[in-house]
């Protein structure tokens, strides 16, 4: 394969120089996966397609399957963002490996042994309404006994469900607290905002790769104990996307 | 991949694998360490999908769907038929991570506009494993109604 020096370069993420590339079997800017190495650093570097721009969901599964696959293999990774397209393999030595040099360090020693993981928690649906209404009577008599489509009943409708969504807001707090006590034992922690009303908890951890069986073993009986009320989903391990470049 | 299928095995952690393109972009999208010297490429509008999806929360949309889902439970109690079959598949679905009906909504917008903004040859993506229960009576998300957001509770 012959690298031109005009080709634009896709920047996956940086890891120190001398990582073996793993294989990986993903599309789009993945082509031509290598490393661009200047002094102890090294770019995750691929070939954007020529023929598209870049952007297509293909791209974005391709940016996390690279850098999942230098994870998987034992690497330190500091992932950039997804998006990061440069004129060529100098422009990636000097923009980035050069001029960004000591942060890239400073961030590959903060990752050090870690991987993210990304655990969600939300209601099971059935479980926390028949809650919500068990707990609220004045929100159970609001409940619909027909369908029709008067504006009464739309109205009655919407302060309905607003009043089951704030409800079960209430309810978050606490039990967002219980998982998190119960997972424990991460070396940090950053909780997202919920994007959905049934959301209990989405959080990215940041765990020791020594702690990871644990910490899965951990997750695996908090799943168990609060079944059915609560579904835990785990995705990961992953690279350190939520725990590099924050200020 | 083989360790998270046993993982699964298991028993109630959901571990998706591979996980669904929804998951990835909600895992990844906007982190990592940004590059200032780069040039941003194009989304086709992956971003506003997700912003979209967080705007549904406080929406009449999302209240109409609780309502929706409440007044369901209610028939379920009462042994209505076609409805007790939906809670019980909701109920099954619990332990495979399926989503559970029309509340994933928002979303199940982001995967659905996702794959249809990536219509070339190289769609072998995940099948969006977690939503898989297109068959039921799954509301299509209403694009306007999300994008609107009338604030009801506003002034009162």
């Amino acid at each position: 394969m012959t690298t031109s020096v005009v080709a634009p370069c896709y920047v996956f993420g940086v890891v120190r120089a001398g990582t073996p590339v793993p294989a990986v079997d993903a599309a789009g800017p993945a082509a031509g996966l290598r490393l661009v190495e200047a002094g102890d650093l090294a770019a995750i570097v691929g070939s954007p397609p020529g023929d598209r721009p870049l952007g297509r969901a293909v791209d974005l599964v391709a940016h996390d399957q690279v850098l999942g696959a230098f994870v998987a293999a034992g690497t330190t990774v500091v992932p950039l963002q997804f998006g990061a397209l440069l004129a060529d393999e100098s422009a990636v030595v000097e923009d980035i490996l050069t001029v960004r040099g000591d942060e890239l360090r400073a961030e590959l020693e903060k990752v050090g042994d870690c991987v993210q993981y990304t655990v969600k928690v939300r209601y099971e649906q059935d479980e926390v309404l028949r809650e919500v209404l068990a707990a609220h009577p004045e929100i159970a008599r609001l409940r619909r006994r027909s369908d029709s489509d008067s504006a009464e009943s739309f109205d009655r409708s919407v302060r309905l469900g607003e009043l089951v969504v704030r409800a079960i807001e209430e309810l978050r707090p606490a039990d967002a607290g219980t998982v998190l006590d119960e997972i424990g034992g991460v070396a940090d922690v950053h909780v997202h905002d919920a994007s959905a009303p049934e959301d209990v908890l989405n959080a990215a951890l940041l765990v020791e790769r020594g702690q990871a069986d644990a910490f899965e073993r951990r997750l695996e009986n908090a799943a168990q104990a609060h079944h059915p009320r609560l579904r835990i989903s785990l995705f990961g391990p992953s690279p350190a996307y939520d725990f590099v470049g924050r200020t | 991949m083989t360790s998270a299928i046993q993982q699964r095995r298991g028993g109630y952690l959901d571990r998706p694998s591979p996980s669904s393109l929804a998951d990835v972009v909600e895992v990844i999208l906007d982190k990592g360490l940004v590059i200032d010297a780069y040039v941003r490429v194009s989304l086709v509008g992956i971003e506003l999908l997700t912003i979209d999806a967080r705007i549904v929360i406080a929406s009449v949309d999302t209240y109409l769907r609780f309502a929706e889902a409440t007044n369901r439970l209610d028939l379920y109690e009462h042994g209505g038929k076609d409805l007790g079959d939906l809670a019980q598949s909701v109920t099954k679905g619990g332990a495979e991570g399926k989503v559970g009906g029309a509340i994933d909504a928002g979303k199940q917008k982001v995967g659905e506009l996702l794959h249809g903004s990536d219509d070339d040859e190289e769609d072998d993506s995940p099948p969006s494993s977690r939503a898989s229960g297109d068959g039921q009576r799954r509301s299509r998300p209403r694009k306007a109604a999300a994008r609107r957001r009338p604030q009801p509770d506003e002034g009162e």
